[in-house]
């Protein structure tokens, strides 16, 4: 695949299941698994192919309408949506964990209407006490439990190790290509960036480090930069289609850093490696998922904003970021009640901040392109100013 | 001059004579709050079903119930006024009108220095501590983080996580309680640590066997109301819930159901129904009330439809396994953990579904010619399903379904005139249905 890495990227983002559907073919069990939570060194370890099951914002909404209340948060119902429609049927089961109402509640209607296809929920703490490690310890095993089950086959200690080994480097190797954008201009577009990390959550994770690898070396040896343009750091929840982001920069800006249900908030730290490695992912899930789904308390409120946003400052400070945009997916409860604190910190900090309020539909988007765009203008505005 | 219009009835008409006397109990638990901040004694925002309404008791903390105020605001039509506030703050419309109501409450407070003058029932006196939880929905622990911009108190949140249904029950039972006694001592310090109070075990012991007779008696009225006529329409439940889902600690609170269950036995007695000719036995299948609006329980009535029985505050069965069990926390996560639990290996051979399994065994049991569901725009968590409950029903039995749309205290999009409306048609399916079950089976 030399030099063509990157293209081979795009088309598993364009047709995510056909690299799944090719395994699938071989004898490889496919299991799909929402949000950032279920551990995926669980599934490499026992031979499974983690696939992140997304929705399309390109899909018109049809059936699901029928099952899935209009007030619902729309990714939900989009990707009931492709469910109904067979797009998820090669899957051979489907983790749900318990990241927030929309997704706990979809557990029980997705298992219904799949009745063939194992569904496992998955238990995860949302208020991070002394006793939550345990307990979600214990979730973890009984997932394990499960998965063994699905793969016919014990975990051995030796493979889960391995499979943290893999999935770290795989993290590293997405926050190396992620530090692409760190000079200005950026070696690679958002765009680009994001559309990497989406395929990355579609490919067995040895095939997913080799193609991470060669990226890295093709985008390295770019002659031509991008155009220089505003330094957005985008926030928010699941975008899984490059479509807002290509909005942004088509406005002449560069996302340089983009933390988000799909890409850096899964990728940004590892799972530490000492003595027990499902105690280890039990930290990691619990600790490092900066999802506002988890309650992050201070011993006062501005300690609080520090524990909750303060890796935004970080982010901003190492990618240069002059604004903030947030993608808030409308009717994502834990987003919204998170944004007007999330205004005042970033706020404070210098950073010039827009929310939007999104709806999960391409059509949606495209309407936010004049607020964008007056958004960069006051950006830019300011900055000559100063 | 233009003549002042009389005031619109909004609340619902109660049947029995103890249902009456509920709001009175409301009042007298903002009261006691606010005599409580003026002698300097604690007083905690809570959220309902966070487990910790025995040991509140148990250290003379006094609860405010911030998502029950939420109900007041819009039964009393003054909610407007609080959402704009906190919609003028940056938090969505979209957002849970129990707490938008809330925050816009304090943001008031923190603006004039004093309860707003418009706050019913003398306003939410002043927290020392809030208790939050994870139960229900996520609004439950996000919005006292969200108070966190006005309000300088200390913060706890209860993790309270239901077994799912495909876990085997029995395996995974150990390590549930384990983890929820483990948050209610988090909470035990965290009181202990805030307000300098040390909690006495046998007090609380008390307390919890006081609110396990509060919840039972609660239940056996529940029970009652399987008799035809039937003696208490929901909009009387949903009032009579307050002393057991806010104070159940209380002996008050126990009298109180006590008195009603006396009540209500004698109009099973008697064959005293809620309207003189019930025709329709209806089922609040889902949802939460339109607080602003109970009115629409009599509309049923008019139509000879009386609300039998409800699903969203059922109290659940009593848990006998706890007799034996010495330790007053696990004692109430144990019976917690029955009630998110008692209907999952029937529902495991039934219907596949929890809440459908319920609905099922009730339209038997409760004798039901049509089920209601309240879809509530800011309501997700109890909005989220009904349409699948419905489809899955749809398999098992005739019985119609009415999907009602509003909020629960939000009143800006809800149209009275279309809910009547829908009502109407209802109610002419509802009759239709139970004339052709007459004629197929033979009999009533």
């Amino acid at each position: 695949m030399a030099g063509n890495n990157l293209a081979h990227a795009v088309e598993i983002y364009r047709a995510r299941d056909k690299r799944a559907r090719e395994l699938k073919a071989q004898g490889k069990k496919i299991i799909g698994y929402f949000c950032c939570y279920p551990p995926v060194e669980l599934m490499t370890a026992l031979d499974l192919v983690p696939y992140r099951i997304i929705g399309d914002i390109r899909e018109p909404m049809s059936r699901a309408d029928g099952y899935i209340e209009s007030n619902i948060c729309s990714f939900v119902r989009n990707c009931f949506e492709l469910s109904l429609k067979g797009r998820y049927e090669f899957l051979d089961g489907v983790i749900i964990p318990h990241s927030c109402d929309a997704i706990e509640k979809l557990c029980d209607i997705w298992r219904y209407y799949n009745k063939s296809t194992p569904t496992y929920f998955l238990n995860v703490p949302h208020i991070i006490h002394e006793g939550t490690y345990l307990f979600y310890r214990a979730e973890l095993l009984r997932l394990r439990q499960s998965l063994e089950e699905l793969a016919g086959k014990k975990l051995q200690t030796e493979d889960l190790v391995s499979a943290i080994r893999v999935h770290n480097e795989n993290r590293a190797l997405l926050r190396s290509l992620y530090r692409l954008r760190l000079p200005d201009p950026p070696l690679m577009s958002g765009s680009e960036a994001i559309k990497v990390a989406i395929a990355a959550t579609a490919l067995p994770v040895l095939e997913c480090n080799e193609m991470l690898r060669g990226i890295i070396s093709e985008v390295n040896a770019r002659e031509e930069p991008l155009p220089s343009g505003i330094r957005v750091l985008l926030y928010g929840g699941q975008i899984d289609d490059a479509a807002f982001v290509d909005i942004i920069e088509n406005c002449g800006a560069n996302v340089v850093m983009d933390d988000l249900c799909t890409t850096a908030r899964c990728f940004w730290h590892e799972v530490e490696l000492d003595v027990d490695p499902i105690n280890n992912l039990c930290r990691h899930y619990l600790d490092n998922i900066m999802c506002p789904r988890t309650l992050r308390q201070g011993t006062n409120h501005v300690s609080e904003l520090e524990n909750r946003f303060g890796y935004l400052k970080s982010y901003a400070a190492e990618f240069k970021a002059t604004c903030a945009i947030a993608y808030t997916m409308r009717l994502c409860d834990t987003f919204e009640f998170d944004a007007p604190d999330l205004e005042d910190y970033l706020t404070k900090q210098g950073l010039p901040f827009f929310n939007l309020e999104v709806e999960y539909k391409l059509s949606s988007m495209e309407q936010l392109r004049t607020r964008i765009e007056a958004f960069l203008e006051s950006v830019a505005e300011k900055a000559v100013r100063s | 001059m233009s003549e002042e219009r009389p005031k619109q009835k909004t609340t619902a008409i109660k049947s029995t004579q103890t249902a009456n006397e509920a709001y009175k109990v409301v009042k007298a638990m903002y009261a006691r709050a606010q005599e409580a901040v003026e002698q300097g004694s604690p007083v905690a925002w809570v959220m309902v079903s966070t487990c910790c309404e025995e040991i509140l008791k148990a250290m003379g903390v006094v609860p405010v119930y911030t998502e029950n105020f939420g109900a007041v605001c819009a039964a009393k039509k003054v909610a407007e006024p609080f959402l704009h506030s906190a919609e003028a703050h940056g938090f969505s419309r979209h957002l849970c009108s129990y707490a938008r109501n809330g925050i816009g409450y304090v943001i008031q407070l923190k603006e004039t220095g004093m309860i707003p003058p418009d706050a019913p029932a003398g306003g939410m006196a002043h927290p020392s501590v809030l208790i939050g939880g994870s139960h229900v929905c996520d609004p439950r622990y996000k919005w006292y983080q969200a108070l966190g911009r006005y309000l300088d108190v200390p913060y706890y949140a209860v993790e309270i996580l239901e077994p799912p249904i495909d876990a085997d029950f029995e395996a995974v039972k150990q390590y549930y309680i384990d983890y929820m006694v483990a948050e209610l001592r988090g909470l035990v310090s965290f009181l202990e640590s805030h307000l300098g109070k040390k909690l006495n075990p046998d007090i609380l012991m008390e307390c919890v066997h006081i609110a396990e007779q509060t919840r039972t008696k609660w239940w056996e009225c529940y029970e009652l109301r399987k008799a035809i006529p039937c003696p208490m329409p929901t909009q009387d439940a949903f009032s009579c819930l307050v002393p057991n889902d806010l104070d159940p600690a209380d002996r008050a609170s126990l009298a109180f159901y006590e008195r009603l269950y006396d009540e209500l036995k004698y109009r099973v007695d008697n064959k005293i129904g809620v309207i003189p000719d019930e025709k329709y036995r209806l089922l609040w299948g889902g949802g939460l009330p339109p607080w602003h609006s109970m009115g629409i329980f009599n509309y049923f009535e008019s139509l000879g439809g009386v609300t039998v029985m409800d699903i969203t505050y059922y109290p659940g069965s009593p848990c006998l396994e706890v007799a034996d069990c010495a330790d007053p926390l696990e004692r109430i996560v144990r019976w917690m953990l029955h009630r998110f639990t008692e209907w999952h290996s029937r529902a495991a051979r039934g219907c596949g579904n929890v809440i459908v399994q319920r609905l099922l065994e009730w339209i038997d049991d409760y004798h039901i010619d049509g089920i209601i569901m309240h879809g509530s725009e800011s309501c997700r968590a109890g909005t989220f399903g009904q349409l699948f409950f419905k489809n899955v029903l749809k398999e098992h039995s005739t019985v119609p379904v009415l999907f009602i749309e509003s909020d629960i205290v939000d009143t800006r999009s809800y149209s009275e005139a279309s809910t009547k409306q829908s009502i109407d048609d209802f109610m002419e399916v509802v009759a239709s249905n139970k004339e052709n079950r007459i004629g197929q089976s033979g009999f009533n």
